[in-house]
């Protein structure tokens, strides 16, 4: 009996090793660079928007964390919701300039929505990798709410 | 120069000078004490500076948690005070305000900056909103809320000002905060600026933080108190405080002057407790530790060190007394080895030497004894010295007897005045009367040289060809051992004398020998005690018994009497009635057998008897100390 216990507390153990590893391995990974996307400072974003009044500025990140704070003019579609006719609404054309940032460099939701796009086609893609995070640290202008 | 004047002051003669009553034993303990102190003062010492360094580590880490509490509640501050000017920079209406520069705008703008004031924002409870007040993009003041305090200046603190200006292309859009003074009161300023992306002008809000400083004990979990530069107490802790430790830090504006003393109070009572307990048992500790040490070195100083250094004490001191053969043991450490290898040397030869010295004195005193002359050898005091057989012969008394007396006993009156006229200084040959023991005169002729060795002086004084008064002797004309012979052997003895007083003649009790302080004290003690108990035997003998003293003389056979000049005297029992007659050696068995004689003679109790009995007590009890 006693030896049955001890195999099971054994098994127990081998398993919930396994299991955490297997699970640090399977966390996403934000990638350094992604294909077909130009990655753009805060201060970049800045001129961006001041050279190109037709820049779409895509916020990923969900409503809530939308209202709380934003990049001006920036629209709010979540990587989940995002779809062709989203962006065709919102762009002219594939060679439209889109811009797509989300809570910072561990957040996959920018990156999902770019690989998206330049599935779709879209050719003209920013990513503003530091994301919110940059943004808010480095005390740039935010539109509160809905405004 | 301190040192110089101490080292002065101290009277080292006097110290070194008493330090033969010292034992090493005592110097053992007193040098062991003496660390064993410094050992516990410096644990006291080192126990109240561990306090010290502890409490100020406890400050220091304080401090430094003060410090971090207060960026973290100013940065707090700082999020709320962000928010609530971006929310003003949004508002499209005061945009258009300062876009358009509107105449009469400025009471729409005084309008919209009252409007937190009045209808409070989002966090409006965290912050102690002061002012509020719009810029235009080259900085120059627009408008303020007529709600709050007044700034003076109508301008940006001079460092914010100086920031902002030099500011260029993005970096104009960065918020920015600034802790500043106004008129010495600290204020904490965001500038914020309006439009967004598309910068109009800058929205400074301005607040009070002592509200959010006196939040840090929510931090800290200890009491705080915030102070402004001067003193004054601007939030106070409602805890009692005063058995708490302060520690104070102090919270600069952006340019580096103070701005606010907070202080945060720490409860070491846990920790004055615990080094209380450390230190009671860190000096327990080096008690214990000092007096086990002491214990054990005193063992280790008894075995290698006091028990070898007490035998050979011991050892000299037994031969000092005379007992030359001894042996020290000579296991031990390696210098008492030596001393004791060294010891046992010397005794060796002091044995050797004293042997020698011993023959020699026999064959002398043999070589003396040959002659039939009388050689007698005096000490400059008149003290018999030696006597050879022949001069035991002439006199009748028996060995011990003839050192019981002086000059003046075995020669009649004018034969002393004429050694004593004669000084003594030189060799001379003269006819002396000498009194024997059976009261005869015997008219001798006499050789009497003068002596002197190592210091000792005396006399030798040969006779020979002796002759009862009726007869004069004549003068001799030869002697089988010349006078040179005789003086040589005395000179000899004399030293021998001078320097092994002890072992004189090898009859030890008959020799007047050198004695200490003690014993002369007892000698003298003694002498009393005899002339004491001579004189009550006589005073009962005479009174209680009626008898006379020539009769105790005669009767008792213990004392000689003399026939001088046809008339019996009893001149030896008369030296024991007076003090200064006494001898210095006196026969006190004599003494106790003529009191014993006395009392015997008695068959009733008398007044005098008791103290007869009693002086005689005493005088057994003398002799039993003194020997």
């Amino acid at each position: 009996m006693i030896r049955d216990k001890r195999l099971i507390a054994l098994v127990s153990i081998i398993l919930f090793f396994v299991s955490t590893n297997s699970f640090s391995e399977s966390q996403p990974v934000v990638p350094e660079h992604i294909e077909g996307a130009v990655i753009v400072s805060a201060e970049e974003l800045i001129k961006l928007v001041y050279s190109n009044s037709k820049l779409l500025i895509v916020d990923s990140r969900k409503k809530s964390e939308f209202l709380k704070g934003h990049i001006e003019g920036a629209v709010n579609i979540v990587d989940t919701e995002i779809s062709r006719n989203v962006l065709e609404k919102n762009l002219s054309s594939k060679s439209s300039a889109v811009l797509f940032y989300c809570n910072g460099p561990r957040c996959m939701r920018s990156s999902n929505s770019i690989y998206k796009a330049l599935d779709w086609g879209y050719q003209n893609i920013f990513w503003f990798r530091g994301g919110w995070h940059e943004w808010s640290s480095k005390k740039l202008p935010v539109v509160l709410g809905g405004q | 120069m301190v040192l110089k004047k101490i080292t002065s002051c101290i009277r080292w003669p006097v110290i070194f000078m008493r330090v033969e009553s010292f034992s090493i034993k005592q110097i053992t303990i007193a040098i062991f004490l003496m660390i064993g102190i410094a050992a516990i003062v410096l644990s006291l010492f080192a126990g109240g500076y561990f306090r010290k360094a502890a409490l100020d580590a406890q400050v220091k880490s304080l401090s430094r948690v003060i410090e971090v509490a207060t960026e973290e509640k100013l940065k707090e501050v700082r999020k709320n005070t962000f928010n609530l000017g971006m929310e003003i920079g949004n508002n499209r209406e005061l945009q258009e305000i300062i876009k358009q520069s509107q105449e009469g705008g400025a009471d729409q703008l005084v309008s919209i900056l009252d409007d937190p004031f009045v209808s409070g924002f989002v966090g409006f409870s965290e912050l102690s909103l002061q002012k509020i007040r719009l810029f235009n993009i080259d900085l120059e003041l627009i408008a303020e809320s007529s709600k709050g305090i007044s700034i003076s200046g109508g301008s940006l603190s001079e460092y914010l000002q100086q920031l902002l200006l030099q500011r260029y292309g993005v970096d104009r859009l960065k918020a920015q905060d600034s802790l500043w003074l106004e008129k010495s009161k600290p204020l904490l300023s965001t500038v914020v600026p309006i439009g967004g992306l598309h910068i109009v002008g800058y929205v400074e809000v301005v607040i009070d933080p002592v509200l959010n400083l006196s939040d840090i004990s929510q931090i800290t979990q200890t009491p705080v108190s915030v102070f402004s530069t001067n003193g004054r107490a601007l939030s106070l802790t409602q805890s009692d405080v005063s058995s708490y430790l302060p520690v104070s830090y102090t919270l600069l504006t952006s340019q580096g002057d103070a701005a606010f003393r907070i202080i945060g109070y720490e409860n070491v009572s846990h920790l004055n407790s615990e080094m209380q307990v450390t230190q009671i048992v860190t000096t327990s500790g080096f008690l214990l530790l000092t007096l086990s040490v002491l214990l054990f070195a005193l063992w280790l100083f008894k075995i290698f060190l006091l028990q070898p250094m007490k035998n050979l004490i011991g050892s000299m001191e037994q031969m000092a007394g005379g007992q030359l053969d001894l042996e020290v043991n000579e296991k031990g450490l390696k210098e008492f080895s030596i001393l004791a290898t060294s010891f046992n040397t010397m005794s060796d030869q002091v044995r050797i030497r004293s042997q020698a010295l011993h023959e020699t004195q026999e064959r002398l005193l043999h070589l003396l004894d040959l002659d039939d002359s009388a050689i007698l050898f005096f000490a400059e005091s008149d003290e018999l010295l030696y006597c050879n057989k022949g001069a035991i012969k002439l006199f009748g008394y028996d060995r011990a007897e003839m050192f019981e007396f002086e000059l003046s006993e075995f020669f009649t009156e004018g034969s002393v005045k004429v050694l004593q006229d004669a000084g003594l200084t030189h060799n001379f040959q003269t006819p002396l009367e000498c009194m024997t023991y059976s009261g005869e005169v015997l008219k001798t002729e006499a050789l009497i040289s003068a002596l002197t060795a190592s210091g000792e002086s005396g006399f030798a004084i040969v006779l020979r060809g002796a002759q009862h008064t009726s007869k004069q002797v004549g003068k001799e004309s030869g002697t089988d051992i010349p006078l040179q012979d005789v003086e040589r052997s005395l000179r000899r003895i004399l030293e021998i004398a001078s320097n092994n007083p002890g072992v004189l003649l090898g009859d030890d009790s008959a020799v007047p020998v050198k004695s200490d302080d003690k014993s002369g004290k007892d000698k003298a003690v003694l002498r009393q005690q005899v002339v004491s108990v001579m004189n009550l035997s006589l005073e009962v003998w005479e009174h209680d018994l009626n008898r006379s003293k020539l009769a105790l003389a005669e009767e008792s056979k213990i004392w000689p009497v003399y026939i001088d000049k046809s008339t019996p005297t009893t001149r030896t029992l008369d030296k024991y009635l007076q003090l200064d007659s006494c001898p210095k050696n006196p026969r006190c068995q004599r003494v106790i057998d003529t009191a014993e004689y006395v009392l015997k003679q008695m068959d009733q109790q008398t007044a005098g008897q008791q103290k007869l009995i009693q002086a005689l007590n005493q005088l057994r009890d003398s002799i039993a100390g003194v020997q």
